[in-house]
């Protein structure tokens, strides 16, 4: 959503302002460091640099791991020790980096099926939900039949969770393929893994799904999207499009406030859980690497 | 000493008698007061004289109901001044600890020990203060999901036990002179807290056990083999999994509301020549030789704020380090961070089978328990993914 | 006057976000049989005209009645376009394999995916002098699909 990017390059550029300011402030922090025992003096120094070394992208590839910003429901100790479940899922198997528009194939075990294990394989269209509650929804068509799953992250019936394609979309939810036509949300059953590069960006694909003639099943054309072809539509829908729209919500800083976590809140939960990931983000690329090395053989 | 004395004595001046040996004004006026004073402690008929025989006891409140919070006044200390009755407070109660992520501090136990007894099926233990910390879902070894609430036992003490026959309770006073009361009281406190932001007399609820002043009391009735030292700590582990208890909490305060709110009414059509009454209950009663409203009909009116129990509730899992109970359900009264009661459960049919840690859990005495314990049906994180069995 | 009211009419939704599966619910019928493959082609797809449980609303693996082409048929509800629980796939249309009143489907194969947990609630539905509802699994293609379940099921066939 054109919308939901642009609130997020402000709220980036304001919380950056917000962070330079605490910097700037937290200086008698620092002083008062300084005083304590050797001991503590080396922990806070090695508590700053761990902060600074936390990557930024992380609330991008890690988003679950930000708990729900309504302030009612927050509690520290609760969140710390969701964190601390969440990384111990994750010792058990590996949830890679992922986004809206990636295309993904998730092997449960399915007690329906005889304990056959049950894999599927669809484009995420959302993703939703922080911590163990965490949750995405893929889709396909299969046999001419539209199909989606949603997915709990957390669940320990997932035996493993596989990105053949690493990609972003242009919009924040895909739902709009519900109205496409099939073949924007048809993918192969059997498709092969895309390699990619480490360390590149992520790719945006900015593919224009062309959706089919209404009904549909919401309107689509309120909804300020980017990923899709010209709607079609006679001209009173626009206007009344134009009636509607919040343009002025972008400004709300306190809205905005509210519906996020704050820059140096993250800093300190990504903190916590940095080396850990970091770990396990290092064994998956040995792991990668192994399996390049096997898969000729495989083929052949 | 009638209310004429107390003339006379105000008429003629103070220290009246004082020069022959008799009382003083300051004890004549103290005298004067007494008779005014209205009789509360007072509870059998007859049994103290001077009282009307007819006189019903007065309902009173119990001993710890005192005022709490005491104005916060600048007082205009000095930084030095303020660290050094923070030295003393630390003095008597020791350094704080975090332990579990709270502030605590190490209890004396000051009282001397009582003698633990033996659990009976009778037995009723002790609850617990805690703090409702939010919601996330286990799942079990067979795939499917229990949301369950976290509840934190919060530095709970043990401040003072009244034997049974010491104790009445406050609200069953006139049942109570017919049928003595055998359960004692248990007096529990929850959140050590600086006592300079409490006053005098209710620091003093406290000087007996040596405990820091808590922040939240409660009492819980229990039989006197369950009663517990004074000072002694209550965790987490007073629980075991499996375990069933009743959780009471105030509910969320909603205000005042209307029927469709309050009572789950549908209302009245938006449309169809419906005019001002979309949300409203409509008919509240009928005519005839009922021609009154009926008690308890539903009607709009204040939501929420109320005490309310969920009973039989499992624990699935207790987390040791940090004293959280992983209790099933998500509804729970009462909003997040707000304090809770938790009991041993009433229901009949699932009331301990086994003998439960009696009187309550001591560090000192038992082996050590694992951080994490998990019921056995529940599916651990740090297990491997749940595989299916092949059913023919 | 009845085209104005046809495009009035179509805008017309009863429980359009629950998608829920009630009396005069359009139905899709996606196994072979002749007079469910023929109304589908005509463009008049089957009404659903009774849910038969006590809701009154349709869930997955419920039995319905139709109205297809004039006549009543039973049916069982194969695939949801209702939100459903995790790991329950959702479809994009509302599913129904026709029956006859011993249970036994009218087609003999089943084109689009159906979700594995019909399996156990069927099983689960199914009585020893009642009606058989397995025989719908027996002529399922594809359970959710997949390279390896297909295969499973093609050797569920009997």
């Amino acid at each position: 959503m054109a919308f939901g990017a642009c609130l997020r390059t402000i709220s980036r550029e304001y919380r950056l302002n917000v962070c330079i300011t605490s910097r700037l402030f937290s200086s008698p922090v620092k002083s008062t460091a300084s005083t304590l025992p050797s001991d503590a003096q080396e922990q806070f120094n090695e508590e700053l640099e761990r902060k600074s070394v936390t990557p930024v992208d992380y609330r991008f590839t890690y988003p679950e791991f930000l708990p729900d910003p309504a302030f009612a429901r927050r509690n520290t100790i609760r969140e710390k020790l969701e964190r601390m479940d969440m990384l111990k899922r994750r010792s058990q198997i590996d949830i890679p980096e992922f986004y809206v528009g990636s295309i993904l194939a998730v092997t449960t075990s399915d007690p329906h099926s005889g304990g056959k294990p049950h894999r599927f394989l669809g484009i995420c269209i959302s993703r939703s939900g922080c911590g163990l509650r965490a949750s995405f929804i893929l889709r396909n068509v299969i046999d001419h039949q539209g199909v989606e799953v949603a997915y709990e992250m957390y669940n320990p019936t997932i035996q493993k969770i596989e990105v053949l394609r690493l990609e972003k979309r242009l919009d924040d939810e895909l739902f709009y393929l519900r109205d496409a036509l099939p073949e924007y949300s048809t993918f192969p059953q059997d498709m092969d893994p895309e390699i990619k590069i480490d360390g590149a960006a992520v790719p945006v694909n900015d593919i224009k799904v062309k959706l089919k003639p209404r009904p549909w099943l919401e309107r689509w054309e309120r909804k300020n999207l980017k990923g899709v072809q010209d709607l079609g539509l006679p001209e009173r829908f626009y206007k009344r499009a134009e009636e509607l729209a919040t343009p002025w919500e972008k400004y709300d800083l306190m809205k905005q406030y509210r519906a996020t976590i704050p820059e140096e809140e993250q800093a300190e939960i990504f903190s916590e859980v940095y080396s850990e990931l970091h770990n396990m983000e290092i064994a998956r690329k040995k792991l990668k690497k192994r399996k390049t090395f096997i898969k000729p053989k495989k083929s052949g | 000493m009638s209310t004429n004395a107390v003339k006379m004595a105000t008429r003629f001046g103070g220290g009246l008698f004082s020069s022959h040996g008799k009382p003083t004004n300051v004890q004549l006026l103290a005298q004067s007061f007494q008779a005014f004073k209205i009789q509360t402690r007072d509870i059998r008929p007859g049994s103290k004289p001077g009282t009307r025989p007819d006189s019903k006891p007065k309902q009173r409140f119990p001993d710890w109901f005192l005022k709490k919070e005491r104005v916060q006044y600048n007082e205009g200390l000095t930084a030095e001044n303020k660290a050094f009755v923070q030295e003393v407070v630390e003095d008597k109660f020791g350094p704080p600890a975090i332990i579990g992520g709270i502030a605590t501090y190490k209890s004396p136990l000051k009282v001397e020990p009582l003698v633990r007894g033996e659990w009976t099926e009778k037995s009723r233990r002790t609850g617990v203060i805690a703090r409702k910390i939010g919601v996330y879902p286990l799942w079990f070894k067979d795939g499917k999901k229990v949301l369950t609430s976290l509840l934190q036992v919060i530095d709970n003490h043990v401040i003072q036990y009244t034997p049974p026959g010491e104790f009445q309770q406050a609200r069953k006073l006139e049942k109570a002179l017919w049928k003595p009361n055998k359960l004692g009281c248990l007096l529990v406190g929850a959140e050590s807290t600086d006592p300079q932001k409490f006053t005098k007399e209710y620091c003093g609820l406290f000087s007996k056990s040596g405990v820091m002043p808590k922040k939240i009391l409660a009492r819980f009735l229990v039989t006197p083999d369950a009663a517990i030292q004074p000072g002694t700590p209550l965790l987490a582990s007073h629980f075991r999994v499996g375990d069933y208890v009743d959780v009471r909490g105030k509910t969320i305060d909603r205000g005042f509301q209307g029927v469709m709110t309050r009572w789950g009414f549908s209302g009245m059509p938006a449309s169809h020549g419906v005019t001002k009454t979309h949300r409203r209950a409509g008919n509240i009663g009928s005519g005839g030789t009922k021609a009154r409203v009926w008690k308890g009909q539903k009607m709009p009116g204040h939501m929420g704020n109320r005490w309310r129990v969920l009973r039989g509730l499992r624990i699935w899992r207790i987390n040791t380090k940090y004293n959280v109970l992983y209790v099933s359900g998500q509804n729970i009264p009462g909003e997040t961070n707000s304090m809770v009661y938790i009991y041993d459960t009433v229901l009949p049919l699932r009331k301990f089978k086994e003998p439960p840690p009696f009187p309550t859990y001591y560090t000192e005495y038992e082996e050590n328990l694992p951080d994490d314990i998990y019921y056995s049906d529940v599916h651990q994180f740090s297990e491997p993914s749940i595989m299916f069995e092949e059913n023919k | 006057m009845s085209l104005i009211f046809g495009v009035y009419a179509r805008r017309l939704h009863t429980t359009c976000t629950c998608n829920e599966i009630q009396k005069l619910t359009r139905l899709r019928v996606v196994d072979n049989s002749e007079i469910g493959k023929q109304a589908m082609a005509e463009g008049k797809p089957p009404r659903c005209i009774h849910v038969y449980n006590k809701t009154g609303i349709g869930r997955i693996g419920d039995k319905v009645l139709v109205a297809i082409k004039g006549e009543k048929k039973k049916g069982v509800l194969v695939g949801l376009k209702q939100n459903q629980k995790p790991l329950v796939p959702k479809f994009d249309s509302n599913n129904v394999v026709l029956i006859d009143d011993s249970g036994s489907p009218l087609g003999t194969r089943i084109h689009v995916p159906i979700p594995t947990v019909l399996r156990t609630i069927l099983k689960e539905r199914t009585h020893v002098k009642g009606t058989d509802f397995t025989k719908i699994l027996a002529i399922a293609t594809k359970y959710q699909d997949s390279p390896q379940q297909s295969v499973f099921s093609y050797l569920f066939k009997i």
